[in-house]
């Protein structure tokens, strides 16, 4: 009887167009989530996805995925400030130019892209919901160090089976104030207060670390992240297209545009003599 | 009794000399006289052109001036074909230095290299001397303008004025004369065909018994070379009233 | 993890190596000089495969030195550098090539000009106002990018110098023991005292 009734009784929520299951997976956080992925029907399903995908050592692979970045994100006292580039590259083809890596969590939170463009931009669009159903649940918005936990744990719930990113979490909550970490496909997570991520991070280092300080004007802090960012779209080629600039603060998030990297390479190096390797003159 | 010490290039005479290298400069003093002056601003070279028939083609080629590099000119006196192996030989020891070094050979270098070689035939067994003596006019960075000689034996040296070639030492008193040291190229022209027209047998001169080439400066400051045109030879005759007269009736029609 | 630095400025050319000797995990020597003076105007810093660097460096010495000697003048850098830049061509399609990467700085006498010239194993060549090679490309040119200007004063340059080690020194994760610093003019090539005891922190 009871098995009767389990069979022909259907959930009361079940004709608001979700199923049972993904009642329960709304619901909950945990990293089980990982199962209810189909995955490829071999044993060793990291070392086949490298097989697949890894283009350094087989350039014919058949999937060649979304790689190549720079991202930077640093706090300094007027807040957070997270600026990217916005090209995707596939192999040595540029897929696109005007990728939007900064995810906009809510309206108080920032999360950076950089890796593999599908893994990262799925799972952060997770991690929004994730957001959005604490702020639900608790009555009160998720703090960053929470976000950025959810985020790790996950992504270490799929370690080794060929998950590819580097994100910043990027945010201002009451309790903590700004706040920065950084999450990658290892499992590492990191609180700290400057970061750049992708390929081009060590160029985006070498600008911002030279003239970086806490006490930075929010003039000069969104200077410096507009132009490590175009340090390393001149010097890395999976780096390039637009910049992306963000300035995290108290009271929320303000974007400062979205601008090609090719005018304000020029306006830089005419007007202020940068780039002097740059020469129209043949040898 | 000389048959002794002559025949091979390689033995001294008793009294100390190399006989066919005597012989070989022996044979450049009777060759077309090739004169070469230093001036400020650059160099010329002018040369007696041997003509031998009326019916030889005139104008197929120059046979005493030749370019050895972007930088460097010569004036041979002597046997033409010999000299066409040296000066085959100085374009490609020129080249492989800018192959090398990605630069211009210097002057001395060049002319270095080619008395090397015509040292050696001075000194290993069995085969004769060039018998061609050289002006070299050039530039180069380090030295700025030069001018030099070499000879036979392989000796060679940096020159203000100089001559080599028949009467060449009429030729050298007149240079040692009128040389002026501050003179510019303009002047030096003038002297050198001056100069020529006193030693060649023939008292007026044309484009078809001289030649002549400058090394200078353009206003942009690049060097350049020039081997003269008939009728910019026949100009600067003119002007220093040295030209045949027929030229001038030629002119006139 | 060896550093080669090239800064050209108004009328000077910094050349900063490393100074540790790497061997697998172990440094052998903390006071490495990876720079060999050519000619009184002309040094050449070198990285690369243990063994061939040194042996590369002062083949080229000899032969420049011994082009001194030969004609009594000295060969210019540009020269020099079309010169080493044959030699590694040469070498590259031999049996067995030199696995060394080169950054030649020099002074020209004749033009009054400080030069500095990029050469890497496969033996390309440029000249360029300023050079890295191995990770401090990575570091240092983006940097170099922004700082650098042609006309730059000998104490700028050095303060451009100072921002790259510490840069260096707060990224790399292995310590390369500081750098060595010698300066071209035209005086010739002298070694500069370089503090390295400086403490740089990970922001």
């Amino acid at each position: 009887m009871d098995s009767l009734v389990a069979r022909y009784t259907r959930p009361a929520y079940e004709e608001e167009g979700q199923s049972h299951q993904d009642q329960q997976e709304l619901s909950r956080a945990g990293p089980e989530l990982s199962l209810k992925f189909a995955l490829p029907p071999v044993a060793q399903s990291a070392s086949w996805l490298r097989a697949m995908t890894d283009d350094y050592s087989n350039p014919n692979c058949p999937i060649k995925i979304a790689h190549g970045t720079t991202t930077l994100a640093f706090r300094f006292k007027g807040g957070i400030i997270v600026a990217t580039d916005s090209r995707a590259t596939a192999g040595n083809w540029i897929a696109s130019q005007t990728v939007k890596k900064v995810i906009e969590i809510n309206n108080c939170l920032l999360g950076t892209m950089a890796g593999g463009a599908a893994d990262c931009q799925y799972w952060l669009a997770f991690l929004g919901m994730q957001c959005r159903l604490h702020e639900l649940r608790h009555k009160r918005r998720i703090s960053v160090a929470a976000a950025s936990k959810i985020l790790a744990n996950l992504v270490y719930s799929y370690k080794g089976m060929g998950l590819s990113m580097g994100t910043m979490c990027a945010g201002v909550t009451p309790q903590e104030g700004p706040a920065l970490y950084y999450i990658d496909s290892d499992g590492t997570r990191l609180a700290g207060n400057l970061f750049c991520v992708g390929s081009g991070q060590t160029f985006a280092y070498g600008v911002l670390d030279a003239q970086y300080s806490y006490d930075l004007s929010d003039e000069d802090a969104l200077e410096l992240g507009r132009r490590s960012i175009l340090a390393a779209t001149h010097r890395d080629a999976y780096s390039g297209g637009s910049i992306n600039l963000y300035h995290v603060k108290e009271d929320g998030w303000v974007k400062h545009g979205f601008n090609d990297t090719n005018p304000i390479f020029w306006e830089t190096k005419l007007n202020k003599g940068e780039f002097s390797n740059v020469t129209s003159e043949l040898v | 009794m000389s048959r002794r010490y002559d025949s091979r290039t390689t033995i001294f005479s008793p009294e100390g000399r190399l006989y066919q290298v005597e012989y070989a400069l022996e044979a450049i003093s009777h060759a077309g006289t090739a004169l070469g002056i230093l001036a400020q601003d650059g160099i010329v070279l002018a040369a007696e052109r041997k003509v031998t028939s009326k019916l030889l083609e005139q104008d197929t080629s120059a046979e005493k001036l030749y370019i050895l590099n972007d930088n460097m000119i010569c004036a041979v006196a002597g046997m033409t074909a010999d000299a066409n192996i040296l000066i085959n030989y100085a374009r490609q020891a020129a080249q492989r230095y800018l192959l090398t070094y990605n630069e211009d050979i210097p002057c001395e270098q060049l002319v270095r290299r080619l008395c090397d070689l015509k040292q050696g035939y001075t000194q290993h067994g069995g085969l004769r001397p060039f018998g061609v003596s050289f002006i070299y006019a050039g530039w180069d960075p380090q030295r700025q303008f030069q001018l030099y000689q070499s000879n036979p034996s392989g000796n060679y040296g940096g020159w203000k004025a100089t001559s080599v070639g028949a009467n060449n030492a009429s030729a050298q008193s007149l240079l040692k004369q009128d040389y002026k040291e501050e003179c510019d190229l303009k002047e030096a022209c003038g002297l050198a065909v001056k100069v020529l027209s006193k030693t060649m047998d023939s008292t007026k001169l044309s484009s078809e018994k001289i030649e002549f080439a400058t090394v200078g400066r353009t206003k942009s400051g690049k060097i350049y070379h020039h081997l003269w045109g008939a009728d910019e030879i026949d100009a600067l005759l003119k002007e220093h009233g040295l030209a045949k007269a027929e030229d001038t009736e030629r002119d006139e029609l | 993890m060896e550093v080669l630095l090239g800064i050209t400025g108004k009328d000077f050319t910094i050349i900063a190596a490393s100074k540790a000797a790497m061997r697998g995990a172990t440094i052998l020597k903390a006071s490495d000089d990876k720079t060999r003076a050519l000619n009184p105007h002309t040094l050449m810093a070198f990285s690369g495969e243990a063994g061939d660097t040194v042996q590369f460096a002062e083949f080229i010495q000899a032969n420049v030195q011994l082009y001194s000697m030969r004609n009594g003048m000295e060969l210019s850098p540009a020269a020099t550098a079309n010169f080493v830049r044959g030699e590694l061509a040469r070498a590259l399609r031999s049996r067995r090539p030199y696995t060394v990467n080169l950054i030649l700085g020099g002074y020209d006498t004749i033009t009054d000009k400080p030069t500095l010239y990029w050469i890497d194993y496969l033996a390309s060549c440029a000249p360029v106002p300023y050079a890295a090679h191995g990770y401090a490309q990575y570091y240092c040119l983006s940097l170099l990018d922004k700082h650098h200007h042609p006309d730059i004063s000998f104490d700028q340059g050095m303060k451009i110098l100072r921002m790259c080690t510490e840069e260096l020194k707060r990224r790399l994760p292995i310590d390369f023991k500081g750098v060595i610093v010698k300066v071209i003019t035209k005086d010739g090539i002298r070694e500069q005292e370089y503090e390295d005891d400086v403490k740089v922190v990970v922001p």
